[in-house]
């Protein structure tokens, strides 16, 4: 190349890098994408590894149930497995992925001494084949059902990036056999209806079972002295105290967030229903309500500053809100149908659940409390009552009427899952979802 | 002896097969006379006159007793013949076989002289059979050189002309590939500046539209949502492919969401691969730039 072709070489460059600079800006084709699916997301739970000779428990079959049960996710048939890989390096991506597999949890189970595992377990994404989670869990055999649970919390947790609430407890009323011969037992379940401890039992009702803020107490309303009054008890020591014992009605206790007070609701010599708040330490009541009409089923907000109840003071119940400053008047949230009553905040307390009637039947319903978007039907049944949200949002568990029985049902909070949880006998009523920690 | 019959084994031979031959006629002449005496001595049976047999006798034997004396005189006379024959013979035979030794040696002296001459000759024509082919080999190695000499110019020549080619060819190639680089960058610069006029009518145009909501469509399909992923959420994802729209990388580059909702765009990426072709190959591109913007 000659001297004088130089500069013509140079500025062909140059206006080729340009082009090559400017052609990427040029060329973006961008698609924008306003939509998804809703549908659960494929998952591989491979069984774990277990100690030679002992196989004490399925802790891979109960993370799958967990996972599946929340409607995110579809877990692998075990038996469409064509492997059973037990770590990361054993994964042959390629094949998962032509099993349409989104995700491997892998594992295994060593005994390092009579009734101790050690549980180590990895979650991958199979598309990107990064890894996600690896985690060694220490427990004895009684724990391996909850260990499954919080495998599946972390999997849930790292996928849906919600922690996952498998972990929780949930508390509900059983009422077995018939008037006038009828026993009323106070059971703690794990969250998926698992493992049930009855705390208390009578053969008076019980009634509005309510968590404290860390989930170590338990208050309740208890019919023990033919009047009802409402009992706060430690559910490790079994110890219990009546905190709320006046004349008429003691009712709906609910805890502050803080967990210094509740909010019950009381009634006066005339019989009326209003809200009031109890100071767990002074034992003073402040009256929030004074309606001749019923106001009951106290709700905290978040931010422990107001309460939402169901009132009848326009008619038939409704759900109003309450601030808690001095002189502060109620306002009417729901205005859809004739009958929302029960509600119940969602942990992030973007919405309420309630239960609301339509056509005759009783349905769990959610309401949009930030953009007022009007009720959301959650469920099918007849007498669907007592909803209750899982601390991690994604589920709220009520009760139901199925083949003559209550029992417990749990409903995803988009809807789209509903599971009908196993009742051994008698009739539920009231469930109520333990905080996280509750365990 | 020996050497001698060696050297003269013709005459010598010669020699033997006369005095042999002499010997047989000998023999044959002997006989011949017998026979013929014999012949010769027949009576005659007609006029025969009874005699007195001792007269007869003594006159048969009296001639009996002749022809033997000239028989044996005959024998004799013969045999002095044929010794003088002999010893005539054996003197010719002398003669012979001295003129044959004459002969034989002026013969060998000729064939000295002849082989002396042919020697001499040979010499000669060795030397100058020597010369020549000193000469011939002077002449060849002169002539080798001189083709040596040649081949090496000419293979010098050939070799620089060769060099020169090539430096020839190099240069022109150098110029061609230059040239060609000039023309590429340019047929480059134009096809780019064509291709991507016929892209942008492509892509204001239905096809595009088409390929967009094809692409829209394979990924609202594969996109899980996570319960994260609700109004407000914005981000974006490079996606690179290959043609045959499979999915090599998705990145996102931009996003107000959380690790769940970053990792479930990633993946419906990866699910939807691979991603539908485009209807004008023009619109295809290894970037795409996809924006997640969910609207429920």
């Amino acid at each position: 190349m000659n001297e004088k072709s130089r500069p013509f070489a140079l500025a062909l460059l140059l206006l080729a890098g340009l082009a090559a600079c400017a052609s990427p800006a040029h060329a973006a084709f961008v698609v924008q994408i306003t939509r998804g699916q809703d549908t659960a997301i494929p998952i591989a739970i491979v069984p774990f590894a277990a100690p030679p000779g002992a196989s004490p428990f399925d802790v891979a079959g109960l993370v799958a149930q967990d996972l599946d049960g929340s409607g995110r996710f579809k877990s692998m048939d075990r038996r469409d497995m064509i492997d059973l890989p037990h770590s990361g390096a054993e994964i042959s991506f390629d094949d998962w992925r032509r099993l349409n597999d989104d995700y491997i949890v892998v594992g295994g189970m060593t005994m390092p001494a009579p009734d101790r595992y050690d549980i180590a377990f990895e979650l991958y994404n199979v598309l990107t084949r990064q890894r996600l989670l690896g985690y060694q869990i220490h427990t004895d055999t009684a724990g391996l059902r909850l260990a499954g649970h919080q495998i599946a919390d972390k999997v849930f947790q790292s996928i849906l990036g919600i922690r996952g609430a498998f972990a929780t407890r949930v508390a509900y009323v059983l009422v077995l056999g018939h008037v006038p011969h009828r026993t009323f037992q106070l059971v703690v379940a794990d969250a998926d209806g698992a493992n049930p401890h009855v705390v208390m039992q009578s053969s008076q009702p019980l009634m509005s079972p309510a968590w404290s803020p860390d989930g170590k107490e338990l208050a309740y309303v208890s019919f023990e002295d033919k009047l009802p009054s409402i009992y706060v008890q430690v559910l490790k020591t079994g110890a219990r105290r009546v905190v709320s014992a006046t004349a008429g009605v003691n009712q709906a206790p609910a805890w502050s967030p803080d967990g210094r007070k509740l909010a019950v609701t009381l009634s006066n010599r005339a019989g009326n229903l209003d809200i009031y708040i109890l100071d767990l330490a002074t034992h003073a009541l402040t009256r929030v309500t004074h309606n001749p009409g019923i106001d009951t089923e106290p709700q905290w907000s978040n931010d422990g500053k107001s309460l939402y109840f169901t009132s009848d003071r326009d008619g038939g119940p409704q759900i109003f809100q309450v601030p808690l400053a001095p002189g502060s008047r109620p306002r009417r949230l729901t205005f859809q149908g004739s009958y929302n009553a029960r509600p119940r905040l969602s942990p992030d307390g973007s919405q309420l659940a309630l239960v609301t009637r339509v056509h005759g039947k009783f349905r769990i319903a959610t309401f949009d409390l930030q953009h007022h978007g009007g009720l959301r039907v959650l469920t099918h049944g007849r007498f669907d009552e007592s909803p209750s949200y899982a601390p991690n949002g994604a589920e709220i568990i009520y009760a139901t009427h199925a083949a003559g029985r209550g029992v417990l049902a749990l409903v995803s909070t988009d809807g789209r899952v509903q599971q009908t949880l196993i009742s051994p006998q008698g009739d539920v009523e009231e469930p109520v979802w333990g905080p996280f920690g509750s365990e | 002896m020996a050497g001698f019959l060696r050297e003269n084994s013709r005459p010598a031979f010669l020699s033997i097969a006369l005095h042999g031959l002499i010997v047989v006629a000998l023999l044959f002449a002997t006989d011949f006379s017998l026979h013929r005496a014999n012949l010769g001595e027949q009576p005659v049976p007609i006029d025969a006159t009874v005699v007195d047999s001792r007269v007869v006798r003594a006159a048969i034997d009296e001639r009996n007793n002749a022809a033997r004396s000239a028989a044996q005189a005959r024998l004799a006379a013969a045999a002095q013949a044929a010794a003088r024959q002999q010893q005539l013979q054996a003197q010719q035979q002398q003669l012979a076989q001295q003129e044959r030794l004459a002969q034989q040696q002026l013969q060998a002296q000729h064939q000295q002289l002849a082989r002396q001459q042919a020697a001499a000759a040979e010499h000669a024509q060795a030397i100058a059979d020597a010369r020549v082919a000193r000469e011939a080999s002077t002449r060849a190695a002169a002539a080798a050189a001189r083709t040596a000499l040649a081949r090496h110019a000419a293979e010098a020549h050939a070799q620089r002309r060769a060099a020169a080619a090539t430096a020839k060819r190099a240069a022109e190639a150098k110029a061609l590939a230059a040239a060609r680089a000039r023309a590429a960058m340019q047929t480059d610069l134009q096809r780019q500046v064509a291709a991507e006029e016929h892209a942008d009518e492509v892509a204001r145009g239905p096809l595009a539209d088409e390929y967009r909501a094809a692409l829209q469509n394979r990924i609202i399909q594969a996109w899980i949502k996570p319960p994260a992923a609700h109004p407000g959420i914005d981000c974006l994802v490079q996606v690179s492919q290959v043609p045959g729209g499979e999915v090599t990388s998705a990145r996102v580059t931009q996003c107000n969401g959380d690790s769940a909702v970053r990792q479930s765009i990633q993946n419906a990426v990866y699910r939807a691969s691979p991603l539908p072709t485009p209807p004008d190959p023009s619109l295809f591109h290894r970037t795409l730039i996809l924006e997640f913007k969910p609207n429920e």
